[in-house]
């Protein structure tokens, strides 16, 4: 298996890619959209800031949604989005975006999760809020008992109404993995749920 | 039934996925606007280096100062309430007590602990968390993760501190590291600093500073990888490391070879003797296509899975040699 030959730089005990290769052609042209936004926001340029915000915005609340209570999510979107602007200078491969943003989600909910713990936890639904179904959050509650993979990919769909190619082409997923985590995950939800599965 | 309606809503409808979808629809992402920009983004090259590292000094002080302070009696360590009431067996904790060999800290939802680990570090543990203290004294301090998450920060030679779980034991090597155990005792480890060797049913891996690796009950640990690799190399190593049937474990492969880069080297270098024979060549070949095998190491050697070849290749990766993790395995094991 032949792949493209890339440069190597020692950093710390770690080989680490330079240049991650040949990608589709349609990604390719996704990613440089978000090469020269990624630039524009490490120079400070709002306009920029909105165009990443409004292509990942979903995928960054799906994988929130996945971890921390619904209220919280909605709130850490903002933050997530700030954390990446302020380490933005970090990001050596514009390809590599969602990932690293992906990462960045996954990680504040840890922190958030973490430091909420010594408050008071508060339950989904509070008197005075918006009312949510108890099915809708017992359906919520299964969804973040599955695998991350299966989780954050149902969410993307389910919640955020992302097509599979879309949430392939925010998640750096080929469309074939995400396919698989959507029937895989639609699958084991089906059981957790105890509903009857139509295969 | 097809899933091209759960694929993009085309096709026949699938009344459970229609259903699934009006049910979650109202958690949707809010409208909102991107937040404002700060005046400059904040150049953090030189401080995400210096920072953790003040950090780690600063942590590595406190630790020294705390325990030097709390010199624990024999069999026993120091345990302090974090947050809420944690329980020594039954007894309810506030402030600091003591738990002995054989006693099981029990943490609920609303309550975090601390243990001072003899003189040599520090744990964490979680909210939900089980951890039985199992063996403390000459340079051996052991716990037991049943369930839940901890977080243990340790200076001291490697090998003195070991967490077994109901998937794997993890052994320290000079680190810091985070370790969950869910109820079903699968395990997932990411490791801040240093190194951690994991080992269960006849398999190991070298687990090395920001990379991650779940544990298995049925397989014990799994591949690391690092917590920055593709998404869709990670995606392929779960399933492979899942997979029972060759035919996936192939298909699975393939894909992990095809997004692996020379930052994968760690994650290439424990699949070697993990896929099945037919697979190792194109294991082996990629990773010699970005690290070369030292002098003395062949090619055939490392195909038939020969121990000292091994370790002189995982010895190329500047990590830490592997002769020491042998001779501990030797003594302890």
């Amino acid at each position: 298996m032949r792949r493209p030959r890339m440069e190597h730089a020692l950093e710390i005990g770690r080989l680490r890619p330079v240049s991650t290769g040949a990608r589709s052609a349609a990604k390719a042209s996704d990613r440089g959209d978000d090469a020269a936004a990624i630039r524009a926001v490490a120079a400070g340029d709002q306009d920029a800031f909105s165009h990443l915000y409004e292509r990942y915005v979903r995928m960054v609340h799906a994988i929130l949604l996945g971890r921390v209570p619904r209220r919280d999510a909605d709130d850490l979107v903002q933050d997530v989005f700030l954390i990446a602007y302020t380490r933005i200078g970090e990001l050596r491969d514009a390809a590599a975006f969602a990932g690293w943003l992906a990462a960045i989600a996954r990680n504040r909910a840890t922190d958030y999760l973490r430091q909420s713990r010594e408050q008071v936890e508060l339950p989904d639904e509070l008197p005075g809020g918006d009312a949510i179904e108890a099915e809708t959050l017992a359906v919520l509650d299964a969804v973040r008992r599955l695998p991350e993979a299966y989780r954050e990919t149902l969410l993307m769909r389910l919640v955020e109404g992302m097509s599979g190619n879309e949430i392939a082409e925010r998640t750096g997923l080929t469309p074939a993995s995400v396919r698989v985590n959507l029937h895989r995950g639609m699958k084991l939800l089906r059981e957790k749920l105890g509903w009857v599965s139509h295969e | 039934m097809s899933d091209d309606y759960l694929w993009d809503g085309s096709g026949a409808p699938d009344p459970d996925v229609q259903k699934l979808e009006r049910l979650l629809a109202p958690l949707r992402t809010p409208p909102a606007a991107a937040p404002r920009l700060p005046a400059r983004p904040v150049q953090w090259r030189t401080l995400r280096y210096l920072g953790p590292a003040l950090a780690a000094a600063a942590a590595v002080l406190l630790m020294v100062s705390a325990t030097l302070r709390t010199r624990p009696a024999a069999g026993s360590w120091t345990v302090a309430s974090v947050a809420g009431q944690p329980r020594v067996e039954s007894a309810r904790l506030t402030g600091t007590g003591r738990i002995a060999v054989g006693q099981t800290l029990i943490t609920d939802g609303g309550s975090q602990a601390r243990l001072t680990v003899a003189t040599i570090g520090q744990v964490t543990v979680d909210t939900n968390s089980r951890v039985r203290l199992v063996a403390t004294g000459d340079g051996h301090h052991a716990l037991a993760l049943e369930r839940g998450t901890l977080h243990a920060l340790i200076s001291a030679p490697p090998g003195q501190f070991v967490v077994s779980t109901p998937s794997a034991t993890a052994t320290d090597l000079g680190c810091a590291y985070t370790l969950h155990v869910d109820e079903d005792g699968a395990g997932y480890l990411t490791v801040t600093s240093g190194w951690v060797a994991l080992a269960a049913h006849e398999r190991e891996s070298l687990v090395p500073v920001g990379a991650s690796c779940r544990t298995d009950t049925k397989r014990g640990p799994g591949t690391p990888s690092y917590d920055d690799a593709d998404q869709e190399l990670k995606w392929a190593l779960d399933e492979f490391d899942r997979a029972d049937d060759a035919t996936t474990r192939s298909a699975r492969l393939k894909v992990v070879l095809e997004h692996a880069g020379p930052g994968d080297a760690v994650t290439l270098w424990h699949l070697i003797s993990r896929v099945d024979a037919p697979d190792r060549p194109a294991v082996v070949d990629a990773l010699a296509e970005f690290l070369a095998m030292p002098d003395g190491v062949t090619r055939d050697a490392v195909l038939a899975l020969d121990p000292a070849a091994l370790d002189r290749w995982w010895n190329a990766l500047g990590l830490g040699d592997a002769d020491w993790w042998r001779q501990l395995k030797l003594v302890s094991w």
